[in-house]
């Protein structure tokens, strides 16, 4: 079975440490959330994960493979992919072209169709518009999460995809979820709800910068309710 | 259309090059009220109801007057095609555009110069937009290397009316572009301007556009995208002026720059009436960080990515 981890992780910024020591597990076909407050490391996690930061030390292995040392591209192409707290906006570019990268990816307007009306945006309102200004940034995180949908990774990391949503937001991350499911795709999931965190198979909690428990989801999330709001990074934490 | 006899093959080889050139040729068509132009000559007129376009072939080039009656809607665009179908020279062409009260109009502008290696352009376009009016003025280039191109373009828009113009030189080189548009509103008005240009090698680019609010609840827009590659020179200055109550205007320039290019921006907004509001958004430098590393997180790599972000930000 594949998997991805995080191996003794530390990531300081301008002398000061963002993570210390994070060592987390991600088995092919499960669903993950990394939960924790605000400023805690946690989109550091994800951006580590995917290249786009590289740790001050510690490894990343993919399958066992020291994949530390590639860059964001080289990730995508092992099959990982990511949805970013903040997508970009991008002037000219129609989402349809968005969605196929250009015509590089290849794939059929009935399933752009099925992906964009599974995150709530009706296609013939959507596809031919573009990405900027005029998308509010709800729309654009759907917009992200239907991408994720058509390059079925084999590893999707989702930082915040609940924030900017409307209330339909817990029922699209629950049908996100059951897609990438059978999809057999493994899904890392960034967040604070712990009503995300407990839509997932495992958890991890994170509080400035440490790991402060694993586990079951519910395990962690009720842990993660009792205590959040206190400084848990204390020796001896699970 | 009434084309000369004698300019005849001229007329054609210009309808070829639209086609070669993916151009929409039903603006030929009989439909389309329309002024050709190749060189210093008249090749080609058309009048439609409600549009009376005047020639004049003067020294160089050619004057045309073209006025739109009050209260037409046009079905379609006004085509405006100038040729130049040497090497080498100069041209001039001026356009006096009026239109009427609460008409609207859109214009299709073409600057065809498909041989160019050594020749100047320079066209002077006055639009004045009448009371409740609309006019969009769209404004594509199609040429060889070697242009010289001087523009300016003032439009007055009255009571009520709007005014958008498009500018566009991004599928060939700009070797020396000088592009100034200015635009004065008067009440309730509203102007939108955007420009989109590609630079390469070591072409020159300036770009001057101004936005006069003059009258009350006056708005505007200036948007200008440059993407410089390799040697070119860059320069772009947005002007806003609040003048009038509860006018409102922003300027926007982005320009993208790879290779050795080297560009600048300047916006300069000036207020004088307390209510008025202007404010600007300004981005100069690489492609937007975010932007490339989300793309890439699908795949691409950072050239495919940054590719398709400039054919964005080009239109193309």
């Amino acid at each position: 079975m594949g998997m991805l981890c995080l191996r003794n992780v530390d990531y300081s910024r301008e002398g000061r440490r963002i993570l210390q020591g994070i060592n987390m597990t991600f088995r092919e076909g499960m669903t993950y959330s990394i939960l924790g407050p605000n400023g805690a490391g946690k989109s550091t996690i994800a951006r580590i994960l995917m290249g786009e930061l590289k740790p001050t030390s510690g490894q990343v292995l993919l399958d066992g493979r020291d994949i530390t040392e590639l860059g964001v591209t080289e990730r995508a192409k092992l099959g990982m992919s990511m949805a970013w707290q903040e997508p970009a906006r991008y002037e000219g570019i129609r989402i349809r072209e968005y969605l196929t990268l250009g015509g590089k990816l290849k794939v059929d307007g009935d399933e752009i169709k099925e992906a964009l009306e599974l995150v709530g945006l009706p296609y013939e309102l959507y596809a031919g518009r573009f990405i900027d200004k005029s998308l509010s940034g709800g729309e654009r995180k759907r917009v992200e999460l239907a991408s994720l949908l058509l390059l079925k990774p084999r590893y999707a990391i989702l930082d915040e995809p609940d924030s900017g949503l409307d209330i339909t937001a817990g029922e699209l991350i629950e049908e996100l979820l059951n897609r990438f499911r059978k999809a057999g795709t493994t899904v890392i999931i960034i967040t604070h709800h712990e009503e995300i965190a407990g839509k997932t198979d495992f958890a991890y909690f994170v509080c400035a910068g440490r790991l402060v428990k694993k586990g079951f989801s519910r395990e962690v999330v009720d842990y993660y309710r009792k205590t959040c709001g206190r400084c848990l990074f204390v020796e001896g934490s699970p | 259309m009434t084309i000369k006899v004698d300019r005849v093959k001229e007329y054609e080889a210009l309808l070829d090059i639209y086609e070669r050139e993916g151009l929409d040729t039903s603006l030929f068509g009989d439909r389309v009220a329309a002024i050709i132009i190749s060189g210093d000559r008249i090749i080609g007129l058309n009048n439609v109801p409600g549009v009376e376009i005047k020639g004049e072939e003067i020294e160089n080039g050619v004057r045309a007057d073209v006025r739109i009656a009050d209260g037409v809607e046009l079905p379609f665009p006004i085509h405006l095609c100038t040729g130049y179908l040497k090497s080498e020279g100069y041209q001039r062409v001026e356009f006096n555009i009026t239109v009427g009260k609460n008409s609207k109009a859109r214009f299709t502008s073409h600057c065809i110069f498909p041989y160019a290696k050594d020749f100047t352009h320079e066209a002077i376009s006055r639009i004045s937009v009448g009371e409740n009016s609309s006019v969009l003025y769209d404004d594509e280039h199609i040429h060889g290397e070697g242009v010289r191109m001087i523009s300016r373009t003032e439009v007055e828009v009255g009571k009520g009316g709007r005014y958008t113009g498009k500018f566009s030189l991004t599928k060939q080189r700009a070797r020396e572009l000088k592009l100034e548009m200015t635009a004065k509103l008067g009440d309730g008005a509203v102007a939108e301007m955007t420009s989109k240009v590609k630079a390469v090698k070591d072409d020159s680019v300036e770009i001057r556009e101004v936005l006069q609010l003059e009258g009350a609840h006056s708005r505007g827009d200036l948007k200008s995208t440059v993407i410089a590659f390799d040697n070119s020179k860059v320069n772009v200055v947005n002007e806003a002026y609040g003048l009038g109550d509860y006018a409102k205007g922003h300027v926007e320039c982005h320009e993208v720059v790879k290779g050795e290019a080297d560009v600048q921006t300047i916006p300069l907004l000036r207020v004088r009436n307390d209510k008025a509001e202007l404010t600007h958004e300004a981005s100069i430098g690489r492609i937007n960080e975010a932007q490339l590393v989300q793309l890439m997180a699908k795949g691409l790599t950072e050239e495919e990515a940054a590719e398709l972000i400039i054919k964005g930000l080009l239109g193309e």
